[in-house]
Order: structure tokens, then sequence, then C-alpha cells
């Protein structure tokens, strides 16, 4: 800690090693790792059963639900995956050279 | 006895450092109410340079520098959770510029912001596919057959598996920069993983991809209490135009991350995370087993020593698994998991001993 920073910074600096150590060790702690994987499960199941709850409402009005995008986005990721992967292939097709000789 | 007030106090200096401190607190109040508009931002990753290369979201960037003194050319893999503007923070401030400036040729390898079109990605994605093209195209532009291969962290397992996976790869020289082997070592950050307690499925979001924010908040919770002491230093610091750019620059690259592609993240927990295959000096990728010690190259492997992200014990094993035993070196540098890319301790050891050694190990071209 250089001597030339002011009391208050110095006390501060202090403050925060003395709370921020126990938190670290803290966050290294089974317990801490039980209650992320919990609490992430928890979320998770939560979201889902929330979204199960709109979905069902929003088809009752005949409208889509934001899954259905989602849905939607995703086959056309895949699609998009699948066309640049074809493209890719023609071009390695289309190159004289050979470009990798994997062992 | 306060340090900071001199035992005797003539008037005149006690009017300078008035003067000063009237003039400090100017400055303060003008730098504190531009950091709270979020107007000034530093200019980011802002060395000049030519997209050479490009493929999905990858690009290869070449940096204009002034002279070119030595080959074979830089080529920077950069990692895939973080953004490659750290090793370009800001001018004057910047890994890039230094290697540059040293008449050395650079690229990088950036791998852009995945997104659903990339979930798909794996390993091998990365290794046999984007890089060999990328460079091949270095070859191309540059006129060199050799490269010298860097890697940062994930990207430096990136490298030294196309290193040791490629029979073609003209290799000169590969630096692994903070590049996680040991994943046992690497405590927190994977811990989750490691033990079963969350599975990669868990973690990745509608898009394929574990979101940019859950890695923020794993890195985050590796010290969530310093961004107060952060805070704290900038306050006493804000009068110093220079300190406050770089504490914005380095405050926004630190929340910056990017989603992490779906299958190379499963592959990442599986392969690396719970069977610590890399610690056997073999990885099966592609349909074939990739051993290290086949890694073409003089092997550098360097380590900063106070890294809390990638701490050196797991990356210690480079120098027993990768490449010719003959051929390793190791560097140890103060500083943390950035100091590759900026601090004090970057300016003062890393670029300089980065540098000398890629130059020692080059032709003047």
């Amino acid at each position: 800690m250089p001597a030339n920073q002011p009391l208050w910074l110095r006390v501060v600096l202090r403050v925060e090693r003395a709370v921020g150590e126990p938190i670290e060790a803290a966050v290294r702690s089974d317990t801490y790792f039980d209650l992320v994987s919990t609490t992430t499960r928890v979320r998770n199941k939560v979201g889902g059963a929330a979204e199960g709850v709109s979905r069902r409402c929003l088809h009752l009005l005949n409208l889509p639900a934001g899954s259905d995008i989602r849905r939607m986005r995703q086959q056309l990721a895949r699609m998009e995956r699948r066309l640049n992967q074809l493209s890719d292939d023609v071009a390695e097709l289309d190159e004289s050279e050979p470009r990798s000789g994997v062992r | 006895m306060n340090p900071r007030i001199p035992s005797t106090l003539n008037p005149g200096d006690l009017l300078q450092r008035l003067n000063r401190d009237v003039e400090r607190s100017i400055l303060r109040a003008r730098n504190g109410v531009r950091y709270v508009r979020g107007t000034h931002r530093p200019d980011l990753g802002a060395t000049p340079k030519d997209v050479v290369w490009k493929s999905g979201k990858a690009e290869l960037w070449r940096y204009k520098g002034g002279d070119r003194r030595y080959s074979p050319p830089v080529v920077i893999v950069h990692s895939l959770v973080s953004r490659s503007y750290i090793l370009d923070l800001r001018p004057g401030n910047s890994t890039i510029e230094y290697l540059t400036g040293a008449g050395l040729d650079v690229f990088m390898l950036d791998w852009g912001v995945p997104d659903e079109l990339d979930a798909d990605n794996d390993l091998e994605r990365y290794v046999d596919w984007y890089l060999p093209r990328a460079l091949a195209e270095v070859r191309r532009v540059s006129g060199h057959d050799e490269v010298t291969l860097a890697g940062y962290c994930l990207g430096g397992v990136i490298a030294a598996l196309y290193a040791a996976g490629h029979e073609d790869a003209r290799v000169r020289n590969l630096i692994l920069m903070a590049t996680p082997i040991d994943y046992t070592e690497m405590g927190a950050m994977v811990a989750l993983l490691r033990e079963g307690r969350l599975n990669p499925d868990e973690m990745v979001d509608e898009t394929g991809n574990v979101p940019a924010d859950a890695l923020y908040s794993g890195f985050y919770m590796l010290a969530p209490t310093t961004e107060v002491a952060q805070k704290a230093t900038l306050l006493e610091n804000l009068w110093n135009d220079e300190f406050v750019e770089g504490f914005q620059a380095m405050a926004t690259w630190s929340r910056d991350h990017v989603p992490f592609p779906g299958a190379a993240f499963r592959q990442l927990v599986e392969l690396l995370v719970r069977q610590n295959i890399l610690m056997t000096g073999s990885i099966p990728l592609g349909g074939r087993q990739v051993d290290l010690v086949n890694a073409r190259g003089n092997v550098l492997n360097a380590m900063a020593e106070r890294d809390n992200v990638v701490p050196p014990p797991a990356v210690e094993p480079v120098m027993t698994l990768v490449g010719d035993p003959a051929r390793r070196e190791e560097l140890r540098l103060p500083g943390g998991h950035v100091t590759f890319g900026t601090g004090r301790s970057a300016f003062k050891h890393t670029m300089p001993k980065l540098t000398g050694w890629i130059i020692d190990h080059s032709d003047t071209s």
C-alpha cells in the first residue's frame, strides 16, 4: 500500500480486504457451489414453468409465444449453419492446393 | 505523523499545495461528471489495422506498423471468452502497439461475438478449420512460410493443439500466454463444472451458447469486493485524465465478455475439465489423437505469477507436456491475468520480455 495514499483511501482498502477475504473464501466453499447449482436449477425450472403457462395462454388466443419464435430462430440458425457448411465444402473442393495435412 | 504533511511548512509551499488541491478538485469535478455521464469513452483497440481474412465471425487483422524488420510474422490467437482489445487496450498502453513498434509484423485472429450460428462450433472447428485457413492467409499476405504463433488463455490451447495436430504447421515459435493445461488447478472458476454440480447444458441458453453474463458472473465472483477498492482508487485519482481513461478502458473490457459457443463449451467441460485430458499429453480431436509433445517450434510458456483466473500451477505443465523438451522455455511475469495486455507490470516486464524473446527467435528481414 503506497505511503502517499490519503488516510481515507487506506481505510477503505483495508476494510475492503477485511470484508473481501472471507467472501472470497466463502465463494470457493462447497456450500456456495451447492447454492449456485440449486439456484440455477430452480431458476431454470421456474422460468420453464412460467413460460409453459404463458405459452398456453398465448396459444389459446392463437398467438405465437416467445418459445415458438425461439424455436423458429433455432431452426433458421440450423439451416444457415448447414448452408454455410455446404458453401465451405464447395469452396474446399474448388481449392487447388491442400490446406492442411491433419495427422 | 501523517507522511503527507511535512514537519515544516512555509507559506510558499502552503500556497503551492493549496493551488494543486484546488486544481485537482476542479479536474475531479470535471472528470466525475464525464465518468457519470459516460462521455469521453476511451479509444479501445485503436491501433490501425486491415482485415485480411474473414470467415463466419472470425476475422484476421494485420496491424499497420512502422518498419517490419523481423520475420516470421507474429499471429496472436485470442481466447474464446473475452474481447481481443485487451491486447490493444488504448494508444500508449497496448501490447500490439509495442510489438509493431519493435518492428514485428503482427496479426490477430479475433473470433468475434458468437451467436446462434456458432453454437455448433467445436474445438475442431477452431483448431482444424479456422486456424489453418487464417494461417494460410498470413503466409500469403506476408510472404513468409513460417509464423510465430502466440495464444492467449484458451487461445493458447487452440494454438498448441494446432501446432501439435497439423503435420504441415509451419510454426517457428509457439508462445503460450496464461494457457491452462491442468484444470484441477483452475480453482473456483471451474469447480462447479468439474465436480458435476452443474452440467454444461444447464449453462447454455436458447442461442445454444453460454451467455456472456454467465461468464462475467464467474469472473466477478473470483473477487466480488474488489470493485469497491477500484472505485475508491478511482475517486482519489479522478483528477488524473490518464488514470481515468485507463480505468474506464479496463472496466469496459472486464465487463465485455462474449458468449461461449455451446459445442466447444461441452467439449471443454467433458474433456479438459472433467477428464483433465491435457495432463495426459494427448487429446482426441477430429477423429485422431493429438499428442502435445508433437507441437512444432520453440515453445515459450509465459505465465503471470498473480494470475487468479489461470493460476501458475495450471500453466506449469506446459513445460513437461508441450513440444520438444529441448526447445521449451518458461517466462514468469509479475502481475495478474491481464499483464499480457495492460498495467504497469506489462510495460515494465511483460512487453519487453515477450518482445525480446520473439526477436531473439526471429530473423532480420
